[in-house]
């Protein structure tokens, strides 16, 4: 699933519906189900950062940074992952149905 | 009667101080103390080639035992000479199991090794460290003959407790080339032929059971030479330098947790230095009361020292200032401004302790066992684990969001900053106002602690013989008073005109370096500790003494002998006979006591046990001390090497200066009388 992509228009990122807005249109909401998807989603990809395509700079500020944080996180997604699932591994494994102590 | 010592070590192992173990040593213990039986009972192990040159020199009773770390206390474990092979065997087994320090075995463990634990002697560590106890205990008390004691006063409190084993007190001593003194704790039984099963008969009926041959109970032996005392109230008596003091020195370096009031250690000498001691003493006995009493305002003022109003005012101040000018400059927005990121606030991000602390109670149910059956009675265990699995659930999935979230937030800082740079237009700055809300209450509800704090009432009240200790709260009245509290050299004058508004007064506190904030919560409100005597007014210089003495009286309790020195040197007759015998009485039913005294009014009302006159006599040229005892009703007192003395003569002679001094002295009484 693309997350950001980069056209003539400008930067754009994935909204809920799965349309592309403008990222300079992009609040916390939109920021954290970037995240959400980062993080969860089994294949994400990101439109490369692109100074020439990009004129607005605005786009270019915001874009830039975005993209750097979710590609960073997303590289850092599988411990993040593990990290929540040792919460209370032992108390979790232990009762948890089917298992007996 | 036989006199046994059943616990005996003569192998130093891991779990030993490390001594020279020596067969003449326990030779010379034995025949010295007459024993009739011993047992070799050394920690984890068993030597049967050392018992063997042990059982063939000693003319005693010697036992095969170990001692057995069990559920991590000790257990003393013996059995039948005869069965040596067998016990040699077994307790290999027990060696192969504990290896090291800190190695335990269970019940079933030890029922694994020995088999029928009936077969055996067993005496679990009672009331001595460290004991076997709880579930451990119930377990074994089955086979249990008796439990061992360390000191003559545990020994009579458990005789005198049915529902307590058997005691019996052991040496429990190394047998070490060095060893100075023979040890003095030893047990009799009145038991026919000694065999293993004659003695676990004899143990299992505690009328049996003894501390001394012919006085059962009432006396045990504390010296070498055979001297005893009463496990109640001793009283010795005897002209000035005939080693009476001396002898309450030996009892003292004798009994390990002895409690020793020396002569005039109560008495008041040097005003102003007492004076300094005894507060001192009543402050260290009772501060403990006053961080109690404070210690939830502690965790309150811990949370309010971060908390700056006027920053806080600030900020607001800033959000409105930014809000307006961005809403005048709305025409002058540019491709940054008009970002929406601009102007993003961040994410709220909440808490997961509630949380938590709900898992560990779920658990905590699930868990306990001393009170199953009724949480059972109520709540379906597996429903409990079904809650402890989706509460987790829970946890897990709102940790993974508050971190995405603080994600986010970082980004929102981030980009804000960024577009903040290239722009000339006013950033709204944001605050957050239930943070800032939250914090205006938090100071409203510390103010109205403060204001509790001070109001004058007493937090503690605890009584003792009339006199009553008095711990009160209220205001400080002047700079002076906090600095005392504080015991920090630095001036409270700026900080004392603030006092009334405890949040200013507490901000100006925090801008002296010199004033630890940990000890802050001391300078609030005024903890005054009094002694007040029976008219409710503060005691005076020889009231003091008094109540120190009933302090360390009372004391006494967590030891296991009180030896008072003199007592009158420090006191009254009137406090004497009212108050001091009284307690020392009392005292006297639960623990053995020793008073030395010329004064006729502790000799003679006291109610003594038994009566020790001591001696300085010359024989050949020579100095001896000698010690007469007996019963105050006995006619004569005998020494232990079989010299004897008049009981009435003695008396009259240290507490009445002699017979013809009283009579004189009634005839006086009697020629005032009217």
């Amino acid at each position: 699933m693309k997350l950001l992509k980069i056209s003539e228009t400008g930067g754009h990122f994935r909204n809920e519906a799965g349309e592309f807005i403008p990222i300079d249109k992009i609040g916390k909401e939109g920021l954290l189900r970037l995240v959400h998807w980062t993080l969860h989603e089994e294949a994400v990809s990101f439109d490369e950062y692109d100074e020439k395509t990009l004129k607005n700079q605005a786009h270019q500020l915001i874009y830039k940074s975005v993209a750097q944080k979710l590609v960073a996180l997303r590289k850092r997604r599988k411990s993040f992952l593990d990290e929540s699932a040792r919460l209370y591994l032992e108390d979790y494994e232990k009762y948890r149905p089917g298992v007996s102590k | 009667m036989k006199k046994i010592d059943l616990h005996i070590h003569t192998v130093s192992t891991f779990s030993d101080n490390g001594f020279t173990y020596s067969l003449d040593t326990f030779k010379r213990y034995v025949e010295e103390a007459k024993l009739d039986a011993v047992a070799v009972t050394n920690h984890d192990m068993f030597d049967p080639g050392q018992f063997g040159q042990i059982e063939a020199a000693l003319e005693a009773l010697v036992f095969p035992g170990i001692e057995v770390n069990v559920e991590k206390g000790h257990l003393l474990l013996i059995d039948e000479p005869a069965n040596l092979k067998d016990f040699t065997a077994r307790t290999k087994k027990v060696a192969e199991r504990i290896t090291q320090v800190g190695d335990t075995m269970s019940v079933e463990e030890l029922r694994g090794i020995f088999g029928d634990l009936n077969k055996y002697l067993l005496i679990p560590h009672a009331d001595k460290g460290p004991p076997i106890q709880g579930e451990a205990l119930e377990k074994l008390r089955p086979y249990l003959a008796a439990g061992e004691v360390d000191s003559a006063k545990k020994f009579i409190r458990a005789m005198k407790d049915s529902t307590k084993l058997t005691p019996v007190l052991f040496s429990d001593a190394r047998m070490r080339s060095d060893l100075g003194a023979i040890p003095l704790r030893q047990t009799y039984v009145d038991c026919g032929t000694l065999t293993l099963s004659a003695l676990k008969t004899c143990l299992r009926d505690r009328s049996k059971v003894a501390l001394s041959e012919a006085d059962g109970n009432r006396l045990w032996q504390v010296f070498e030479n055979g001297q005893k005392l009463s496990t109640g109230l001793n009283v010795l008596i005897g002209s000035r330098s005939s080693g009476k003091t001396h002898t309450l020195d030996e009892i003292c370096a004798k009994i390990p947790r002895s409690k020793y009031v020396r002569q005039f250690s109560l008495v008041q000498q040097d005003e102003e230095a007492y004076e300094r001691e005894f507060r001192g003493n009543v402050e260290r006995r009772r501060s403990a009361i006053a961080d109690q009493y404070l210690a939830g305002f502690k965790r309150v003022l811990e949370e309010i020292v971060d908390i700056d109003l006027v920053a806080n005012d600030r900020a607001v101040q800033q959000y409105i200032n930014t809000l307006i000018k961005a809403a005048q400059e709305a025409d002058r927005q540019d491709v940054y401004s008009k970002s929406t990121l601009f102007n993003e606030v961040e994410f709220e991000i909440g808490k997961t302790e509630e949380l938590t602390k709900l898992i560990a109670s779920v658990r905590h149910l699930i868990e306990n066992i001393e009170y199953r059956t009724i949480i059972e009675k109520h709540v379906d265990l597996e429903s409990l684990k079904k809650l402890a699995v989706e509460l987790i659930d829970l946890l897990r999935t709102k940790t993974g969001e508050f971190e995405e979230k603080r994600i986010v937030n970082g980004l929102i800082r981030e980009i804000k900053g960024a577009l903040k740079l290239k722009t000339a237009a006013t950033q709204v700055e944001d605050v957050d106002l239930y943070e800032l809300a939250m914090d205006a209450k938090r100071v409203e509800r510390f103010t109205q602690t403060v204001e509790f704090l001070k109001k004058e009432s007493v937090i503690f009240e605890d009584g003792l013989q009339g006199y009553r200790i008095e711990v009160t709260s209220g205001p400080f009245l002047g700079a002076g008073e906090i600095k005392q509290a504080s015991r920090v050299q630095t001036s409270f004058v700026k900080a004392f005109a603030r006092y009334q508004s405890p949040y200013e007064y507490l901000r100006e506190l925090l801008s002296d370096e010199s004033l630890s904030q940990a000890a802050l919560y001391r300078l609030f409100a005024k903890i005054t500790y009094r002694t007040l005597n029976k008219d409710g007014y503060e005691v005076s210089g020889g009231e003091r003494s008094e109540f120190r003495l009933l302090q360390e009286i009372a004391d006494a309790q967590n030891f296991d002998i009180l030896l008072v020195d003199e007592p009158e040197s420090s006191f009254d007759n009137l406090f004497l006979k009212s108050d001091v015998c009284k307690i020392l009485k009392g005292i006297s039913e639960t623990m053995p006591v020793v008073v030395v005294t010329h004064n006729s009014t502790i000799g003679a009302s006291i109610g003594a046990d038994y009566l020790l006159y001591a001696r300085k006599e010359m024989e050949n040229g020579q100095v001896v001390y000698r010690t007469y005892s007996g019963y105050p009703s006995d006619r004569i007192l005998l020494s232990v090497d079989g010299k004897s003395i008049k009981c009435h003569a003695s008396v009259m002679d240290s507490l009445e200066a002699g017979a013809l001094t009283y009579e004189e002295r009634r005839q006086g009484y009697e020629a005032i009388k009217d």
